[in-house]
């Protein structure tokens, strides 16, 4: 079949989707660009001042430290994910019993509600009652219950292990997909050629599992950096902003402060990586698929 | 040899029981929870098993209105995925069947809009209900949801489309069919299973759902489920027995419809990136 242009029906096609989209998504994004250089606050009418926003948040310490603790809290989930997720992956991808029913099992955790899993855990770290300080206690690695959330490091520690949890299954199902397409015949062949399994996995899973793992890592780090129930609900960004992140900064300010113009900056601040970080899944997706 | 793949196979197994653990014990924590009574859950001993088997907290948690939440959130998500994927089916097909100008910048435009987050949203849509007055209802998030599900939905059709052979709608239509006739008898029952994956998938997305709720919905009578589990936290107060019953009763729906479309997630998630 020769290829012709179908400009016209295509742009039929799609017109609902690229009407709504533009109309949802663009037009707001660029009214809200404009407002962050406003001291628009909710109810009132906006003045334009500028970098007035950008500036105010780059001389403030708390914008700072929430800069920091964005950074760790996403680096460290998303080592975390990908090391975990690589363990379920090889672990899944083995001859075992069930290995079907494992697999949904073992994914649950990211099929239910974040909220829910939040409070699953709120209820597992609570210090009245809650079932981690008793096991810990029992166990004698603790001397007395700990407020798992009221400390700035153990709050940080303990959202970073909620969002992980959610997080892995992810990860293990995307390289168990990249596990799946290596070729057992490869591994024979190694294997009759003496290869131990640590070479194996380094000089023949690992490369084989690369584009996969570092592709759902990326994509792992834009959901990471920008998670806001996990934080939101569990510490309010708190205690003493030890767990705040830009989300939730942005909610606060926007929110509970009333200065949209402001939280707005904040959310045009996470843009440039973020828009590197979603060329780069961008650049990788579209050549595979076409 | 023979030792070597014992031991291989304890490695295995071990692992695989601990992570199954951590898996689910939260899972199992919740459940349990749900069927105690209050004294029972503020025992410093926490019983592995309800002793006093209840359904009170499931009693409180309707007394609250829940049933009211998981209305709204079953019409928001209906009505959003229908939408969504009745749009996105013809975008998708446009696509990844169409040759067309600006066929590349198109595809890239969606695959930005799917992985553009909430978080950098959620004040200029919130400006834009109010704007509309639509704000403080399920209309507002019938609005603005579709941002969420229409990106994701485009792109995970583009990929079932695409693995239709293009020799099948070519005999259709040198049988003399119509583009539009060919869409509908030929490509469209072939993509049943892919269509219906990503109505499961959109539906869990609005579902499951809080930030725009949080901000677009603050009517008691509007909330969804998961605005109506927010709300059981008065100030320190946790009822965990309702809260639990309301989180099993908010997670059931989406598990059910996960096992059913278990196969079809990994190439749903990563966007066809992963193959």
């Amino acid at each position: 079949m020769k290829i012709r242009l179908d400009n016209k029906l295509a742009y039929l096609l799609m017109s609902p989707v690229l009407v709504y989209l533009l109309a949802i998504m663009l037009l707001p994004f660029g009214w809200a660009l404009y407002l962050s250089f406003t001291d628009k606050t909710v109810g009132m009418p906006a003045h334009f001042i500028g970098l007035g926003n950008y500036v105010d948040l780059l001389k403030d310490p708390t914008f700072w430290k929430t800069v920091k603790n964005t950074i760790i809290f996403t680096a460290v989930a998303v080592v975390l994910k990908s090391a975990f997720g690589m363990v379920m992956a090889l672990v899944l991808n083995e001859k075992i019993i069930f290995r079907n029913l494992f697999r949904v099992l073992l994914f649950l955790p990211w099929t239910i509600p974040t909220i829910v899993s939040v409070f699953t855990w709120q209820w597992i770290y609570s210090d009245v009652g809650g079932v981690l300080n008793y096991l810990l206690l029992k166990i004698n690695a603790i001397g007395r219950p700990i407020g798992w959330l009221a400390k700035p490091d153990l709050a940080m520690m303990s959202v970073i292990i909620v969002n992980v949890w959610r997080g892995i299954p992810f990860m293990g199902i995307a390289i168990l997909a990249g596990l799946q397409s290596v070729s057992k015949e490869m591994y024979e062949a190694a294997m009759l050629d003496g290869a131990g399994a640590v070479k194996r996995f380094f000089y023949m899973t690992l490369p084989s599992v690369k584009e996969v793992t570092i592709l759902a890592a990326v994509m792992t780090t834009i959901w990471t950096l920008n998670d806001f129930e996990i934080i939101w609900l569990l510490t309010r960004g708190g205690p003493d902003n030890g767990t705040q992140v830009l989300s939730t900064l942005s909610y606060t300010i926007g929110f509970l402060n009333m200065s949209l113009g402001k939280a707005i900056a904040i959310a045009i601040m996470t843009m440039p990586p973020l828009i590197m970080l979603i060329n780069y899944v961008t650049k990788r997706s579209l050549a595979s698929a076409d | 040899m023979e030792n070597r793949s014992l031991t291989k196979q304890v490695v295995v197994y071990v692992t695989l029981a601990f992570m199954l653990v951590c898996a689910l014990f939260p899972l199992y924590w919740m459940f349990n929870t749900s069927f105690k009574s209050q004294g029972e859950i503020y025992n410093l001993t926490p019983n592995f098993w309800p002793k006093d088997f209840t359904w009170a907290g499931y009693d409180k948690l309707f007394e609250k209105g829940f049933l009211k939440n998981v209305k709204n959130s079953l019409v928001v998500s209906l009505v959003v995925s229908v939408f969504s994927i009745g749009v996105s089916m013809l975008a998708a097909y446009a696509i990844s069947k169409l040759k067309f100008s600006g066929r590349g910048v198109v595809s890239k435009g969606i695959l930005y809009a799917y992985l553009m987050p909430r978080s950098v949203l959620f004040i200029p849509l919130y400006m834009l209900v109010s704007a509309l007055g639509v704000s403080n209802s399920i209309w507002g998030l019938m609005l603005i949801y579709p941002t969420i599900t229409i990106p994701y939905a485009t792109w995970m059709l583009i990929s079932y489309f695409k693995s239709i052979p293009l020799e099948i709608e070519e005999a259709a239509m040198i049988d003399g069919c119509s583009r539009a006739r060919t869409l509908r008898s030929v490509v469209l029952p072939l993509a049943a299973p892919g269509l219906a994956a990503t109505f499961i998938f959109s539906f869990t997305l609005c579902w499951s759902e809080y930030l725009y709720a949080l901000v677009v919905v603050t009517k008691g009578t509007d909330k969804t489920i998961t605005l109506g589990l927010a709300d059981m936290i008065v100030g320190d107060v946790f009822a965990w027995a309702p809260l639990m019953g309301g989180s099993i009763i908010a997670s059931i729906p989406v598990v059910i419809m996960y096992l059913f479309t278990s196969k079809y997630m990994v190439s749903g998630m990563t966007v066809g990136g992963v193959k």
